[in-house]
């Protein structure tokens, strides 16, 4: 029988995970999916930023360490004026990336979440997610 | 010589018309007296009476006359003495030598000034002595006034600040250079402590952060060094230099980074590891015996225990290169250490440890950093499940103390610490040494614990017994009387407001 996906906390939501390292991808399609979501991944900044640009998504989960495009080139392009487009859903940034407070409160600004990847497992991500609304 | 001339002429000429006139005086008197009837020895004696009176007359005019110039030479010589705040003599209050009073106190003026010049140049060259010295030292240097004003600096100092004089003379300095300094004690406060104790000091202090108004991009790293002189003659007050040592320490950030390189490097293949350990214990956790469940914790817990050593290697990084910020908020102290202890509650099953906690109900709220706590809690239990030795048992207990303070104890029952080695614990790297082959460790724990209990205005510290176990414990303030600190004014949280120093309320590095 198969499970009623309305009960489920992620249902009809859409996640970008802009992610390049495929084990980690992997991990959080299974435990978001798990939870209801529909998880798309992209493994590098200019495709995530091409991505955001076009489809509608209520989570995006965003890389720092990324190939083409950093992580905080997309944000930076995202708040410019040039790209014109207001942001609908909620921006969170995953990251195993040590930076200094001032760089983390700064990209902190721009997100509505911060991840240290290592810190969490893909369970604790979803229930971060879920938290989001 | 002819101004004297003619005032001895003048007086001569004033005492010879006095002297005929007394004769003639004389003469009226007695021919006067010799037409009456009056007797001889009375005649006598007024012609003797008038003579006498018309001598002292006489004398007294010609002194009065002869000593008023040199009464105004007098109060003209005075006035221009520097220990005397005399007024001028008024020249018009002399008619006779007028000239030459006149002539003589014009002299004594010149001759004055002359000598104020002299000094005033000789002054004046000194000063641009000391200026050229100090416009061309090769170093960014500020001089203060008494009012903390900048009044002169360095063309090093302007060029470093990349602003021009006009635009920093005058000002304080913060108005153009933000200071941050790495902990309370700063250039301002201080300051604020020689002006009121000392006659004479000076003060050095490294990696002080130093930014520019005109482009606050740029960032450099400066040791300062200050002199502090009250009331110098001079006008100086304070003396301020910078030692650029950005390129040194930006060196030092590098190692930081390398640091910050190595842990993202650490913590990919850990991220990976705990979520497929995750799929596992989600997928197969019912269906695998109690071994490979064991088994199965243990390849958890200790992928846990390695992400938490990755986070300690990062912030005692961090605390050394005074990035370690905290920030602090109302927490409720109960679910803070509940939440802190879950992983290692996992760890202590799999060790077959038993971790009792005894925490007071009603605790009132915390002003901390939650994520620092969780690591102050798993490092302490860590040791403690570490150097429990053969005994199962370990206590937390949290509650209220003597002082008001929220106090937390851990207590293993293990081999214990010898009181030699006691003080060093919290020392970094420090590890018993009778037990560094026996246990792994790293000596980081301690030494981070101390540092972050120490930021929150805690206090921690060990007890213990060879053989019979140790007891380690903190302190932390519950909110509201860190918030009565902060508005108390208490230095280590309250930052001065005009940006020596990072101004954030409930911030502390």
């Amino acid at each position: 029988m198969k499970p009623d996906t309305n009960a489920l906390p992620g249902s009809g939501k859409k996640i970008l995970c802009i992610e390049d390292e495929h084990f980690i991808s992997e991990l959080y399609v299974r435990a978001l999916s798990k939870a209801g979501y529909d998880v798309t991944v992209v493994i590098d900044g200019e495709d995530g930023l091409n991505a955001i640009l076009t489809d509608q998504y209520d989570i995006i989960l965003l890389d720092i360490m990324l190939p083409t495009m950093t992580g905080l080139e997309v944000l930076k392009r995202l708040h410019s004026p040039e790209t014109g487009k207001q942001l609908r859903g909620k921006l969170i940034i995953t990251t195993n990336l040590e930076q200094s407070e001032q760089n983390r409160a700064e990209v902190e600004a721009q997100a509505d979440g911060y991840i240290i990847k290592a810190e969490m497992t893909p369970r604790q991500v979803t229930e971060f997610v879920n938290q989001l609304g | 010589m002819n101004h004297l001339k003619k005032f001895q002429n003048q007086i001569s000429l004033i005492t010879t018309s006095f002297y005929l006139l007394s004769l003639a005086g004389v003469a009226g008197l007695t021919w006067y007296i010799s037409r009456s009837n009056l007797p001889i020895l009375f005649m006598i004696a007024v012609v003797v009476a008038f003579i006498i009176l018309a001598s002292w007359l006489f004398s007294y005019l010609t002194l009065a006359l002869a000593l008023k110039p040199l009464q105004m030479i007098w109060s003209a010589i005075l006035h221009v003495a520097p220990e005397h705040n005399s007024v001028a003599p008024n020249l018009n209050d002399i008619k006779i030598g007028r000239e030459m009073v006149e002539s003589l106190t014009l002299q004594i003026y010149q001759f004055a000034s002359q000598q104020d010049n002299e000094q005033l140049v000789q002054h004046r060259d000194s000063l641009v002595q000391a200026s050229s010295v100090l416009s061309h030292m090769p170093l960014p240097i500020f001089v203060f006034n008494k009012q903390q004003l900048v009044t002169n600096a360095s063309l090093k100092a302007l060029e470093y600040c990349r602003i021009e004089s006009s635009q920093l003379f005058g000002k304080p300095l913060f108005e153009n250079l933000l200071l941050e300094f790495p902990n309370e004690l700063t250039l301002e406060s201080w300051l604020a402590d020689v002006q009121d104790n000392k006659l004479t000091d000076s003060a050095y202090w490294e990696r002080v952060r130093v930014r520019f108004k005109a482009d606050n991009s740029l960032l450099h790293q400066c040791d300062v060094a200050a002199f502090y002189n009250r009331d110098n003659p001079s006008g100086t007050e304070v003396i301020v230099t910078l030692f650029d040592r950005t390129t040194q320490y930006n060196q030092d950030d590098q190692a930081m980074s390398f640091i910050a390189l190595a842990v993202h490097e650490l913590r990919t293949p850990l991220t990976i590891l705990r979520g497929y350990i995750e799929v596992f214990e989600e997928e197969l956790g019912d269906k695998l015996d109690d071994e490979m469940r064991g088994f199965m914790h243990k390849m958890q817990a200790s992928a846990n225990q390695l992400t938490s050593f990755v986070h300690n290697i990062l912030n005692v990084a961090r605390l050394e290169d005074d990035q370690l910020a905290l920030h602090l908020s109302e927490e409720n102290w109960q679910e803070t250490v509940n939440e802190g202890i879950e992983n290692m509650l996992l760890r202590a099953k799999i060790l077959d440890k038993n971790i009792t906690c005894e925490i007071e109900p009603n605790l009132p709220t915390v002003g901390i950093d939650k994520t620092s706590m969780y690591e102050v809690l798993n490092n302490i239990l860590d040791n403690a499940l570490k150097y429990s030795g053969e005994t199962n048992d370990i206590t937390l207990k949290t509650y209220k103390n003597s002082d008001g303070l929220i106090e937390t104890t851990i207590t293993d029952h293990g081999v214990g610490i010898p009181s030699s080695v006691l003080p060093n614990l919290f020392e970094k790297f420090y590890r018993n040494h009778r037990t560094r082959t026996q246990i792994g460790g790293t000596g980081l724990g301690l030494y981070l614990s101390k540092a972050i209990v120490t930021a929150h205005g805690g206090q921690i510290w060990a007890s213990s017994k060879v053989d019979q176990g140790s007891t380690f414990g903190f302190t932390i303030l519950p909110y509201d009387r860190l918030s009565s600190e902060m508005k108390a004014g208490d230095s280590d949280i309250v930052r001065q407001p005009h940006g020596w120093i990072k101004n954030h309320s409930l911030y502390r590095r």
